[in-house]
């Protein structure tokens, strides 16, 4: 039951804290701790207390409205007896006490109750047939459970347009809200946007955006799961399917690197609709608008579903055996000649056996799954100073933070969850933010809603920038006395950058700047970098830069440089690079990366070309230099779910499975494995690029064909120190971390200053 | 997570692309207002004045996005407030607005007999405004100087002890008046919040005039 | 008993709302009695006096007072509550247009022994006229030194005062709402004890803040100027002092009278110039949210808090409404129904749905078209809002509609039966057609 539950209002149970008190529940003796609500409380003895407003996760402020969680409380009074309060009370908000006796079940709660649904129902338009949360609407369950048989209101119902769509995602049915405020507390206590407002007041009050205009938000999804009727729907799901005909799967999101859990909801080789599921310690219980109605592609009619092969520049489709004995040939040919590409879209079981057909079988090293501009070796400055990995904190704790530093990101788009913690540290935890950016992110929402300063920098300048605030840490003397490394030469080689001259540089004006070196040192501070970071064309410099400003606080644990696409950890992880085997482990014969990979396929030196999942021509940053190369390379692979822009310049194009059709293990950025598994098939020539990898090793030098993703699993947790001891089963739900903060292995951090090279 | 816990509102970020029309005075009245409060969220009702004065005597969606930029509030917060307190006028209201109080004692004394006699003599039903756009005629919730029943409010004064008798002749005393108009209620009522001594006379009268003698004593 | 002017002794001195005249008469000297005192020796007078609040509760001052952290690490707050909204209470509007001075001496009070950075006059904003006159006196008091820094000369007491108006809005004056809406809001109201702290531990900004009536803040200057002792003496037992009755309807001098507490409620009639135009049916002694009284209920109360609730009403806000048998207490009703559907805020669902339901009832009663149990469905109704609701307006909607079906159930079953009113032409018309009702269901 609870599984099917669409809302995801299971409330936590709040962990045991040290003071526990003693309450009595419908007779039941039990222990809680103090001040926790009474609805959690009922729910340690089994009982169940209906609700509506009532949300774990939102402020109780606006809560405690729709009266339907009432419950008669009494207190011991000062001689010991029960006195019982003369109202009753929300349960929602109240606070369990020592000696607290709670009723749930008096002839007066089952009127109170009843009276409840039978206002809610006045005005509720009752088309349960046609809405779409018939059968798991928490209205229609506790009317069933606690309501009246029958209504005595004969007046007409309050008429409102029916749903018309307020935004992209949502549709509006304004006659089913029951005023909950549960969506207008999201924007405003989650995303942070507060698109979403009550207007008007009384039985007029209505939901509404701005001046009737869009409902602007990359979290819009959110709302349609929050509501508990169907007044807040899905445009893509709306009228698809009754909630009863549906499977469920449960999976992780493929979109970015944050690894959400979710549900993915379907009938045949179609998705209906995508949901949360509950992970604390990753996207708690929300999605992005990206991730929940993003994953179209999968079920779309334009999927590859068999291999083609371009001849003449005329495209035909081959059968796998065909196929097969191509690549066999080719690849055997072309030898250490060749090179692969990509991995960042694909499951750690793909990815180890992609660097298994090159390593061991074709005996190439030109592996690079980083096609975004971060070049260079892994190894050196970055991974003996930063380790092998984007992320120095867990997604979880970066809502714990005093102040942030957030620098280059559109952090909301390009990580939202954990967009989500930085914005929940603010407005739960009153930390402040500063946000560093070139571009102005002028989307809805983003960290400039919020931060308390936003420096506007000219793009390139960011050490400049960063200088500057150290200039004043130290000049202020605001940073820590004691940070365990010699701090002089830094202090010395910022010392020219004064905040007047860090202005004309940078084009941030001197007080924004002196206001943020305030805030970062206030308390314990993290950092994350986006985009603009990891593109700039200086990276290892600007990170050994935003390295300094880490060490300098005394936080150098919080430096987060997270990894973007869904896998690109675990195909790093994966050894997908040029110079490191599984595990980080150094190569005996260093490889091409991307980049030189690309070159001198320009010049025609490479012989075959494997770019596996992977649209080049769009993530990488030199286009031309990416036409030139796969216009040169006499065999160029490309496995694919569609006909992508990249795949119309390969020769062979190889049908794959997307995520919803195989199983394996992603990494997400803060280094959690995450299991997906195989929802269905869309076609029986889809494979998976495992299997592709393992059955071609197969047919040129004999390898043996693993069973099944667990079985590749196995075979990775037993090369890897990362993985050693996580197995499949130890997944879970909730997936893994490798080196989390608990194991003795810590996050390598930064432990000396870095002098960045004089500037010629 | 209790509410004490929630922390506040971001910084004001007029956008100099926009066009306002917030007078210098009126930002400066403003200005002046939010130093009244710890946050300057609490500002919000009396800018809401400010900008129902400074456009016109009614709240158009550009006056409430003016209002939650110079305050760093989100435009729906705003267009909440402003439609959540019936002297926000959403629309625009005539030269002057009637507000009859129909509350229990204006009413047990005939103030719906004004209602109708108004409807009647104006051509307007409640709610309407006259083709000449002098008047605007609504009903009341208690005016709260049952008194003087009936009570109506014209602006920033209360007419009081009004029968169906009389009421055509304040009528008349009020056609092509220039006060007791919405806007002029809105800079009375911005004008209370400043002292007399910082108020810079961004609106158009000047607070002595706007201190009109009560009505009737009892 | 009887008419006992302490807030009003002044009232009608010529130029009383002058700083000088007041001044002349007395004004500003129990500030400057208080100021003298230590802080806790100001509650305690107050304490003495048995003062209660008169927005409506009468619940005791000094318990508000005393509650106020004597930790100052934080700022606290005073707010005086004029948003006088109650239909038939106009007292807090002569008060402010006559006494401010009264009210902001009795604010500063306040602030001194709450030991408050500043205070908030929350006025509504239909009281321009009102609220001129506290501007004026505030205006005045800073000149004189009574506000702003080191006030009296007394080192580190700082005090500022602030007007804030409503916008039209009666929930507001519900003290949490008000709180709301002085931070900003939409007037919602919020949490309340015991699911949170009370105002007094965590009121607006999550400060600590005393918050109180006009008229309250107004008897504690003459207490602090006359003697907690003095103020005890008058009154009754658990009513003490004197309580301004704001008499309205269908009498000849209707007017603000300030009686000692116990006064007979005839005897107020008789003061305000009897009925007129008919014999007596029924009062309201307390303002529109409190249960009506019959004619014959009306010659055993006596005008304090424990009378009225002996007698099955409230005191209340001292909003006494006065009706002659011309009076239609169903139109009456319906009318009330009306204004409390029209400022309910919306939050909570039984007051929401709850008030509009009743009104549809109401209406249909009066339009001609009551059913035999609508009765029974209107006491059931009001029993699912009155103690269910978020904040007190549910509660103050249905009571009214439960005390009129108590006091004059056969005017109820009248109208169902006969599908007109039982007292022919009646004094309160049918609503007129409305063509712009109020409460619009329609998108505009
Ligand atoms: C719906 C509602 C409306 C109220 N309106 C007012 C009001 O207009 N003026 C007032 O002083 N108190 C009003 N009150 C009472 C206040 O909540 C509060 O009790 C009072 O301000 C406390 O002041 P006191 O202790 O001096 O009485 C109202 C209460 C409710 C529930
Ligand atoms: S009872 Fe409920 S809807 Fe009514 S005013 Fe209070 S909170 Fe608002
Ligand atoms: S869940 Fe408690 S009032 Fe809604």
């Amino acid at each position: 039951m609870s599984d099917n539950r669409l809302t995801q209002t299971e409330p936590s149970l709040n962990p045991a804290t040290a003071d526990m008190i003693n309450i009595k529940i419908n007779g039941l003796d039990v222990q809680v701790p103090k001040n926790e609500n009474l609805i959690e409380s009922a729910k340690r003895v089994g009982v169940d207390v209906p609700y509506f407003c009532y949300h774990p996760r939102l402020s109780k402020g606006d809560a405690a409205n729709c009266r339907m969680c009432l419950v008669e409380v009494g207190m011991p009074g000062p001689d010991g007896t029960i006195r019982m309060m003369p109202k009753p009370q929300a349960a929602c908000t109240m606070p369990a006490a020592e000696g607290m006796v709670v009723q749930t079940d008096t002839p007066k709660i089952v009127k109170d109750r009843k009276g409840v649904l039978e206002f809610l129902l006045i005005n509720h338009p009752l088309d349960c047939p046609i809405c779409d949360r018939g059968g798991e609407c928490p209205l229609q369950n506790n009317t069933l459970f606690y309501g009246p048989p029958t209504s005595r209101y004969i007046e007409e119902k309050r008429h409102y347009p029916k749903a018309y769509p307020i935004s992209e995602h949502v549709v509006f049915d304004r006659e089913r809200c029951i005023h909950c405020a549960r969506c207008t507390r999201f924007t405003e206590d989650i995303s942070g946007d507060a698109q979403l407002g009550f207007l008007k007041r009384g039985a007029d009050m209505e939901v509404n955006t701005f001046a009737d205009t869009e409902y602007r938000s990359k979290f819009s999804g959110n709302v349609i799961e929050l509501c508990p009727v169907g007044a807040l729907l899905s445009k893509s799901y709306r009228f698809k399917a009754r909630p009863w005909d549906l499977h469920s799967q449960k999976s992780v999101c493929s979109k970015c690197s944050n690894g959400c859990n979710i549900k993915i909801d379907y009938r045949q080789d179609k998705i209906q609709r995508i949901n949360a599921r509950i992970n604390e310690d990753v996207n708690e219980e929300w999605t992005c608008d990206r991730g929940k109605f993003g994953h179209d592609y999968v079920s779309s009619d334009n999927r590859l579903k068999t291999p083609m092969l371009k001849q003449n520049g005329e495209w035909m489709p081959i059968s796998w055996t065909q196929a097969y004995a191509l690549l066999a040939e080719k690849l055997k040919a072309a030898g250490s000649n060749s090179a692969g590409i990509g991995g960042a879209h694909l499951t750690n079981e793909d990815n180890f056996q992609f660097q298994k057909l090159f390593r061991k079988t074709l005996g190439s090293s030109n592996l690079d799954s980083r096609t975004d501009r971060v070049h260079g070796s892994e190894t050196t400055l970055l991974s003996d100073r930063f380790g092998y990995h984007g992320m120095g904190n867990s997604i979880a704790q970066l809502q714990s933070f005093k102040s942030y530093l957030i620098v280059g990101s559109a952090l909301a788009d390009e990580l939202p969850i954990i967009f989500l913690r930085v914005r929940k540290a603010y407005r739960f935890h009153g930390a402040s933010v500063v946000s560093a950016i070139s571009k102005k992110d002028s989307s809805s929402p983003n960290v400039g809603d919020f931060a308390t300063v936003e420096m506007i920098y000219r793009p390139g300048t960011e050490i400049a920038l960063l200088n500057g605030i150290l200039n004043i840490l130290f000049n202020e003397n605001l940073l820590p006395s004691n940070p365990g490394v010699d701090l002089k030469g830094l202090q010395q080689s910022v010392s020219d950058w004064t905040p007047a001259k860090v202005e004309q540089e940078t084009g941030v004006p001197a007080a924004h700047i002196s206001e943020a070196a305030h805030i970062l040192a206030a308390g314990t501070m993290a950092l994350i970098a986006g985009k603009e970071i990891r593109e700039h064309p200086h990276y290892e410099t600007v990170v050994a830069a935003l390295g300094n400003l880490m060490l300098a606080t005394g936080n150098p644990e919080n430096l987060n440089i997270p990894e973007r696409v869904v896998n690109a950890q675990g195909a790093k992880d994966m050894g997908i690079l040029p110079d490191l085997e599984p595990g980080y482990a150094p190569v005996a014969q260093l490889g091409k990366n991307a980049h030189e990979i690309l070159e001198s396929a320009a010049k025609g030196e490479l012989q075959a070309l494997w770019i596996a999942g992977e649209q080049i021509l769009n993530t990488y940053h030199d286009k031309s230099l990416v036409r030139q190369a796969l216009d040169q390379c006499p065999f160029v692979i490309v496995s694919e779910l569609t006909m992508t822009e990249t795949a119309l310049l390969a020769d062979l194009v190889l049908p794959a499975a997307s995520f919803a059709e195989k199983d394996g293990t992603f990494t997400s950025c803060e280094r959690r494995i995450q299991k997906i598994e195989k929802v269905f098939e869309i076609s029986r020539d889809i494979k998976a690029d495992w299997l592709i990898f393992s059955e071609l090793a197969a047919m040129i030098d004999g390898s043996p064909i693993p069973f099944s993703a667990a079985d590749i699993f196995t075979e990775i947790a037993a090369a890897i120190t990362e993985y050693a001891g996580i197995s499949y089963k130890s997944l879970g739900d909730g997936g893994v971390r490798w080196r989390s903060e608990s194991s003795s292995t810590n996050t390598k951090i930064f432990t000396a200053i870095y002098t960045p090279p004089a500037k010629n | 997570m209790s509410s004490s816990e929630i922390s506040g509102v971001r910084e004001p970020q007029p956008d100099p692309l926009k066009e306002y029309r917030f007078s210098e005075d009126a930002i400066a009245e403003m200005e002046e207002i939010a130093t009244h409060y710890p946050e300057r969220k609490a500002a919000c009702l009396p800018t809401l004045w400010i900008a129902q004065r400074e456009y016109g005597g009614y709240l158009t969606p550009p006056a409430i996005q003016e209002v939650a930029d110079r305050l760093g509030l989100s435009f729906s917060e705003v267009e909440g407030v402003a439609t959540f307190y019936t002297m926000y006028n959403l629309r625009k209201r005539g030269r002057h607005h009637l507000e009859v109080c129909t509350c229990l004692t204006c009413a047990v004394l005939g103030a719906y007999d004004i209602v109708h006699k108004l409807e009647h003599e104006l051509g307007i039903h409640l709610g309407g405004t006259t083709s000449d756009g002098e008047f605007t005629l609504s009903e009341a919730e208690c005016l709260d100087f049952c008194g003087a029943a009936t009570v109506m409010q014209v602006g920033d004064k209360y007419f009081t002890q009004l029968t169906e008798n009389n009421v055509m002749e304040l009528i008349d005393q009020l056609r092509g008046s220039p006060d007791y108009t919405p806007a002029k209620l809105a800079d009375a009522i911005v004008k209370i919040h400043v002292p007399l001594s910082s108020q810079t006379g961004g609106g158009s009268s000047k607070p002595e005039d706007l201190l009109l003698p009560a009505g009737p004593m009892l | 008993m009887g008419i006992l002017n302490l807030l009003f002794a002044n009232r009608d001195v010529l130029n009383i709302e002058d700083i000088d005249v007041y001044e002349k008469h007395g004004g500003y000297a129990g500030l400057r009695k208080a100021v003298g005192m230590e802080r806790q020796a100001v509650v305690d007078d107050v304490k003495l006096s048995g003062l209660r609040g008169r927005g409506g509760a009468g619940f005791p001052t000094w318990i508000k007072w005393n509650g106020l952290p004597k930790n100052y690490d934080i700022p606290h707050y005073v707010i005086c509550n004029a948003d006088e909204g109650e239909p038939g209470t106009y007292k807090d509007r002569e008060l402010m247009l006559k006494l401010a001075h009264t009210l902001v001496e009795g604010m500063i009070i306040a602030g001194y022994a709450t030991s408050s950075i500043a205070g908030y006059v929350y006025i509504r904003g239909e009281y321009v006229e009102p609220a001129w006159q506290v501007r004026k006196a505030i205006d005045q008091a800073y000149k004189k030194g009574y506000l702003g820094k080191n006030i009296l000369g007394i080192e580190g007491f700082n005090y500022d005062l602030h007007i804030h108006l409503g916008a039209g809005s009666y929930e507001c004056g519900e003290e949490s709402a008000l709180m709301s809406s002085l931070m900003g809001e939409r007037g919602n109201p919020r949490l309340k004890f015991p699911h949170a702290p009370l105002p007094t531990v965590s009121g607006v900004w999550q400060s600590p803040t005393l918050i109180n009536n006009v008229e309250t803040y107004c008897a504690a200057t003459w207490i602090l100027a006359n003697g907690g002792e003095a103020y005890s003496k008058l009154g009754t037992e658990r009513s003490k002092g004197t309580k301004i009755i704001s008499v309205s309807g269908h009498v000849h001098k209707p007017a603000n009278y300030e009686i000692e507490m116990g006064t007979p409620l005839m005897e107020l009639l008789e003061t305000a110039g009897g009925i007129k135009g008919g014999k007596l049916k029924a009062v309201i002694p307390g303002g529109s949210s409190v249960q009506i009284m019959t004619a014959e209920q009306c010659t055993k109360i006596n005008l304090d808090y424990e009378s009225c609730a002996a007698n099955g009403t409230l005191l209340g806000s001292g909003g006494f409404m006065a009706f002659n048998d011309r009076t239609d207490i169903v139109l009456l009703m319906k009318r009330t129904a009306e204004f409390y559907m029209h400022e309910s805020c919306g939050k909570c669902t039984p007051c929401r749905e709850g008030t509009r339901w009743i009104f549809k009832i109401m209406d249909r009663i009066t339009s001609g078209n009551g059913q035999t149990d609508d009765v029974a469905l209107l006491l059931d109704v009001c029993s699912q809002i009155d103690g269910r609701s978020y904040c007190g307006l549910g509660d103050a909607a249905a009571w009214p509609i439960v005390g009129a079906i108590k006091a004059f159930p056969e005017e109820f079953d009248y109208w169902i039966k006969y599908k007109r009113s039982p007292v022919g032409k009646n004094a309160v018309p049918p609503t007129p057609e409305v063509v712009n009702p109020l409460l619009t269901l329609t998108p505009a």
